[in-house]
C-alpha cells in the first residue's frame, strides 16, 4: 500500500464516522450578548456559557454587541441561519420592544434554550433618607406630590415599570430621573443626588450591608433572605399581588427554526449548567433567583411575563403601541 | 494587621507566577493598547472567560498587567501614526505626531514612558492612601456638576482650534450632533436614527476618533506619497535625568486632574487627558516647542493624567463596588464570577484584595517602565517605512479596529466616511480634534443637563440657585467663569498692562 492509498482511505474513513454522527455541535457557537462587558447580562452570561461548554464539548466564543436596549444584537441572532451556531444572551428588554415600538421581534420570535434567573426588585433609598419602610415613603409622596426625587434607567426599564405599577394601585407622583444605567443611578442615590430609587436586588445588597443604603420594601410576595425586617411591598399594596412575581430576568435564546436536536441539546447543557454548584454560588453572590425554565414552560413564563407588563405600561399611558395591536392578550 | 497588609502589597511580587502574569498582562497590553479599536476593555473581559477556572488571584494579575499596559499603548500610534490607541491618548497626539515628522518619535515614546509611570504611581499613591475620601468627594457630584464639568471640558475647544476658533466651535458642535445620534438615554426616542436599526445604537466615538484621525491623516499623506520618510534619531531614546526633572512638576499637576477626573464615576481618562493638555496650554510659558508643533509639554500632560486615571477608577470599583471607568465595570464582573461581593463590604470584609490591587497596580508599572522602554527602536522605524506600504497599513488597521468595537459592518461605512469627511475639513484649515471632543462632551453635557433640570422641576431659576448654595458646584462655576473671563480681550489686556508695569 502507498502513501496515497493509506491517505485515501483515512479520509474516508474520517467523511464516514462525521456523516454518520454528525452530531451538533460540530464547530465553535457564537455567543451574542445584547449588553456591553461588565453589565449583570455579560457577568450572567460568561458564568453559565462556561459551565455549559463542558457538556456541548465546543467552546461557546462570546462577543457582546450592545445598542438600543439590546435591538441591535436581537437583530443580528434573528438575521443568521438558524442552524444553532448563534446563540442570543439576553435580558428581559425584547419583550417589550413592541410596546416601546422599538422593534417587531420579541422572545416569541426564538426558542428559549433557558430562562436562567430572575433578580427580585427592591426600593432603595439612600442611609440619609428621612423614611425607613415603603408606608413612610408612601405617606410623604402622597402629601408632597412631584417633590420626590426617584432614579431610574429610563424607559422600559426596572425602575420605570416598577413606578408605572405603584401608580397602578395607588397615588404615587414622583420626578423620575433617567441614568445611562443602574449602577450610574445607584451612584447617584449614594451621593444622595436622587431620594429613591427601584433596583435589582444585586445592585442593592452590598450597600445595605454597608450601611450606604436602606431597603424601604421587597418587590415580593414572601421574604426574601437577608431581607427579613424589610417590608414587603404586598403588605403595603395588597392589590400589588397581580404583578407578581415580577423582575428581571436572563436567559439564553436560539432562532425559532432551529433544528429540534440542537434544541435539545442547548436545553439540556444549559440546564446542566444553571444546577451546577458554580453557578448557583454565583446566583446566591449575586442576589439572583434560580428560574431555570427551557422550552414550553419558559415560553408561558415569558408570555406571562410580558402580558402583565406590557398591559402596565399600557394602563399608566406609557405605551406607544397598545399591546392588543400586538396580540398580547391582557393577565 | 499591618503585616499582613504588607504582606498582600508583596504577594505578586514574590510569586513568580504572578509576577510573571502580570508581566505578560502589561506587555501583551502595550500591544492591544497599540491597535486603535482594540480596547482595553475588550481586551479584559475575553480573559474573564479564559482566566475562568483560575485562581482569582492569577486572573487579576493579568488583567490588570493588560489594563496598565493598554491605556499607556494608546499613546504609541498616536505618536507613531496619528491614530490614538484608545480615546485616552487623542490629546498625545497633538504633540506626539509632529515629533515624529521630525525625526524624534523614539524620544517621544521614551518621555512618554517615563511620564505614564510618574502618573501610575501618583494614581496609586491616592488609591492607597486617600481612596475612601476621594470616593466620598466624588458621590458629591450631582448632575449639574457634570454639566459644569462637561461645560468645563467645552472650553478646551479653543486650545484644540488652531489658528481659527470659529472653525473650532464649529467642529465641536459638529462633534457633539455626531454623538447624539442614536436612542436618547432619556427617552428611548430615536435621534438622527431616520428609524433604521442601525443608527439606533449610535456611532461608537472611537470610530469617529479613528476615522477622523487615522483615516483622514492617511488621505492627507498621499499628498506627501513622493517624499522620502524622515529619518528617525534613535540615538537618545531613554530620557536622561536632568529632563525628566524638568517635567516631573507639570507630570505631577497633570497626574492629580487625571486621578480625580478618573475617580468621576461618569468621567475617565478621554476627559482627564484633554483636561490635562489645556491645564498644560495655559499654564507652560515656555514650552521646549510651541503647543501642537512638537512641545514634550504636550506629551506630559496627557499621559500623566491618564495613567493616573487608573489608579482613580479603581477608586469607587474598590471603595464603593461602583465602576469607575468600563475597564472597572469588567473587573467588577470578574469579582462576581470569582465568588466575592464588589461593593462597599469588599475593602473591609477583603483588605487583602485591596492590597494586593495596589501592589498589583505598582508592579505592573514597573514592567510598564521595562517593557516601554525597550523595543522602541523597532517601533520608532515603523515610521521609516515606505508611505506606499504604511499607509494602507494604517487603513487596513483603523478598518479592523472599526470593526472589532461592536462587529458591526455599519462602523465601517462610518469610519471611511469620516476620514473622507476629515480629510476636506483638514485641506480647509478645520482641526478633528474639536470633533472628538464634541463627541465625548456632548452628550455628557445633554443628559447631565436634563438630569439636573429635571431634579429642581425644570426651572432654570432653581439649577441657578443649586449652583450657587452647593460647595462642589460653586467650585467648579468659578472655574467655568474664570476660564470664560480670562479668555476674553478685556482680561488680556489688563494682562498685558500689568505685564508691562511689572518691566517698566
Amino acid at each position: 500500500m502507498n502513501r496515497k492509498s493509506i491517505f485515501g482511505l483515512a479520509a474516508a474513513a474520517l467523511m464516514a464516522t462525521t456523516g454518520a454522527f454528525a452530531e451538533y455541535p460540530e464547530k465553535n457557537i457564537h455567543g451574542i450578548i445584547q449588553w456591553g462587558a461588565g453589565g449583570s447580562t455579560d457577568t450572567v452570561t460568561r458564568t453559565v456559557s462556561k459551565l455549559a461548554e463542558k457538556h456541548l464539548g465546543k467552546e461557546i466564543v462570546l462577543v457582546n454587541r450592545p445598542g438600543g436596549t439590546g435591538v441591535i444584537a436581537t437583530t443580528y441572532v434573528n438575521s443568521r441561519p438558524a442552524d444553532g451556531y448563534t446563540l442570543l444572551f439576553g435580558a428581559e428588554n425584547p419583550q417589550l420592544y413592541g410596546v416601546m415600538g422599538l422593534s417587531d421581534l420579541s422572545y416569541s420570535d426564538f426558542y428559549p434554550v433557558n430562562v436562567l434567573a430572575r433578580n427580585v426588585p427592591v426600593i432603595l433609598t439612600h442611609k440619609d433618607a428621612p423614611w425607613d419602610t415603603m408606608s413612610e415613603l408612601l405617606e410623604y409622596v402622597q402629601a408632597n406630590p412631584n417633590e420626590v426625587k426617584m432614579g431610574s434607567t429610563g424607559p422600559g426599564g426596572l425602575s420605570f415599570v416598577v413606578d408605572n405599577m405603584i401608580q397602578g394601585v395607588t397615588d404615587f407622583d414622583v420626578k423620575s430621573i433617567p441614568f445611562d444605567g443602574t449602577g450610574p443611578g445607584v451612584t447617584a442615590l449614594l451621593g444622595g443626588h436622587v431620594d429613591f430609587m427601584p433596583v435589582g436586588l444585586s445592585a442593592a445588597r452590598e450597600n445595605i450591608r454597608a450601611g450606604r443604603a436602606k431597603a424601604l420594601a421587597v418587590l415580593s410576595t414572601e421574604q426574601i433572605e437577608g431581607f427579613e425586617n424589610t417590608q414587603l411591598i404586598t403588605d403595603v399594596l395588597p392589590e400589588f399581588k397581580q404583578y407578581l412575581p415580577w423582575g428581571p430576568f436572563y436567559g439564553v435564546f436560539v432562532k425559532k427554526d432551529a433544528p429540534d436536536d440542537v434544541k435539545q441539546k442547548l436545553s439540556e447543557a444549559f440546564s446542566k449548567a444553571v444546577k451546577e454548584p458554580e453557578f448557583q454560588n454565583f446566583l446566591s453572590n449575586f442576589g439572583a433567583i434560580e428560574v431555570n425554565l427551557s422550552g414550553e414552560e419558559a415560553t408561558q413564563w415569558l408570555n406571562r411575563w410580558q402580558s402583565v407588563t406590557t398591559w402596565l405600561l399600557q394602563d399608566g399611558g406609557a405605551a406607544k403601541v397598545s399591546p392588543e395591536e400586538l396580540g398580547i392578550p391582557r393577565p | 494587621m499591618a503585616e499582613s497588609m504588607f504582606g498582600y502589597f508583596t504577594m505578586a511580587w514574590l510569586d513568580p507566577s504572578l509576577l510573571a502574569l502580570t508581566a505578560l498582562g502589561t506587555l501583551a497590553g502595550i500591544y492591544v493598547g497599540a491597535i486603535p479599536g482594540l480596547s482595553v476593555t475588550m481586551a479584559v473581559s475575553i480573559l474573564i472567560s479564559f482566566t475562568f477556572s483560575w485562581d482569582v488571584n492569577d486572573a487579576l494579575a493579568l488583567m490588570v498587567g493588560v489594563y496598565i499596559g493598554g491605556v499607556y499603548g494608546g499613546s504609541r500610534s498616536a505618536i507613531l501614526l496619528n491614530i490614538p490607541g484608545a480615546p485616552s491618548a487623542i490629546a498625545t497626539s497633538f504633540d506626539g505626531f509632529p515629533l515624529a515628522k521630525q525625526g524624534l518619535a523614539g524620544q517621544a515614546i521614551g518621555i512618554t514612558t517615563v511620564v505614564s509611570v510618574i502618573g501610575g504611581f501618583v494614581g496609586i499613591a491616592v488609591l492607597a492612601m486617600a481612596a475612601p475620601v476621594v470616593s466620598d468627594v466624588a458621590l458629591m457630584f450631582a448632575p449639574r456638576d457634570y454639566l459644569l464639568l462637561a461645560l468645563l471640558g467645552l472650553l478646551l475647544v479653543s486650545s484644540l482650534s488652531g489658528e481659527s476658533l470659529a472653525k473650532g466651535i464649529f467642529c465641536a458642535a459638529l462633534g457633539a450632533c455626531i454623538g447624539m445620534v442614536g436612542m436618547d438615554p432619556m427617552t428611548a426616542e430615536g435621534r438622527f436614527t431616520f428609524d433604521t436599526v442601525m443608527l439606533l445604537g449610535g456611532i461608537p466615538y472611537v470610530v469617529a476618533m479613528i476615522g477622523f484621525f487615522g483615516v483622514s491623516e492617511a488621505l492627507y499623506q498621499l499628498h506627501h506619497i513622493g517624499l522620502k520618510p524622515i529619518k528617525q534619531d534613535v540615538s537618545k531614546i531613554i530620557p536622561s535625568w536632568d529632563v525628566v526633572k524638568k517635567y516631573i512638576p507639570l507630570s505631577i499637576r497633570t497626574s492629580a486632574i487625571g486621578v480625580f477626573i478618573g475617580a468621576l464615576p461618569g468621567t475617565g481618562g478621554d476627559i482627564a487627558s484633554l483636561m490635562a493638555y489645556d491645564h498644560a496650554k495655559r499654564s507652560v510659558k515656555n514650552p521646549s516647542k510651541p503647543f501642537g508643533k512638537g512641545a514634550y509639554e504636550g506629551l506630559v500632560a496627557p499621559e500623566s493624567a491618564n495613567n493616573a486615571a487608573v489608579g482613580g477608577a479603581y477608586i469607587p470599583m474598590l471603595t464603593l463596588g461602583m465602576p469607575g471607568d468600563a475597564v472597572t465595570a469588567v473587573f467588577i464582573g470578574a469579582l462576581y464570577i470569582h465568588g466575592l461581593n464588589p461593593g462597599p463590604m469588599l475593602m473591609l470584609e477583603t483588605p487583602h484584595l485591596f492590597w494586593f490591587t495596589v501592589g498589583n497596580l505598582v508592579l505592573a508599572n514597573i514592567f510598564l517602565l521595562i517593557f516601554g522602554l525597550t523595543g522602541i527602536k523597532v517601533f520608532a522605524k515603523m515610521v521609516e517605512m515606505p508611505k506606499g506600504l504604511l499607509l494602507p497599513l494604517i487603513i487596513i488597521l483603523s478598518v479592523v479596529g472599526a470593526y472589532a468595537i461592536n462587529n458591526n459592518i455599519a462602523d465601517i461605512f462610518w469610519l471611511l466616511g469620516f476620514g473622507v469627511f476629515g480629510y476636506f475639513l483638514k485641506m480647509a484649515g478645520f482641526q478633528v480634534g474639536p470633533i472628538i471632543l464634541g463627541v465625548i462632551l456632548g452628550p455628557l453635557m445633554d443628559t447631565s443637563y436634563r438630569r439636573a433640570m429635571i431634579s429642581v422641576g425644570d426651572s432654570p431659576m432653581g439649577l441657578m440657585g443649586e449652583l450657587v448654595t452647593n460647595p462642589v458646584s460653586i467650585i467648579l462655576s468659578l472655574c467655568v467663569i474664570l476660564l470664560i473671563v480670562s479668555q476674553t480681550p478685556l482680561w488680556k489686556s489688563i494682562k498685558a498692562r500689568r505685564a508691562a508695569g511689572k518691566s517698566a
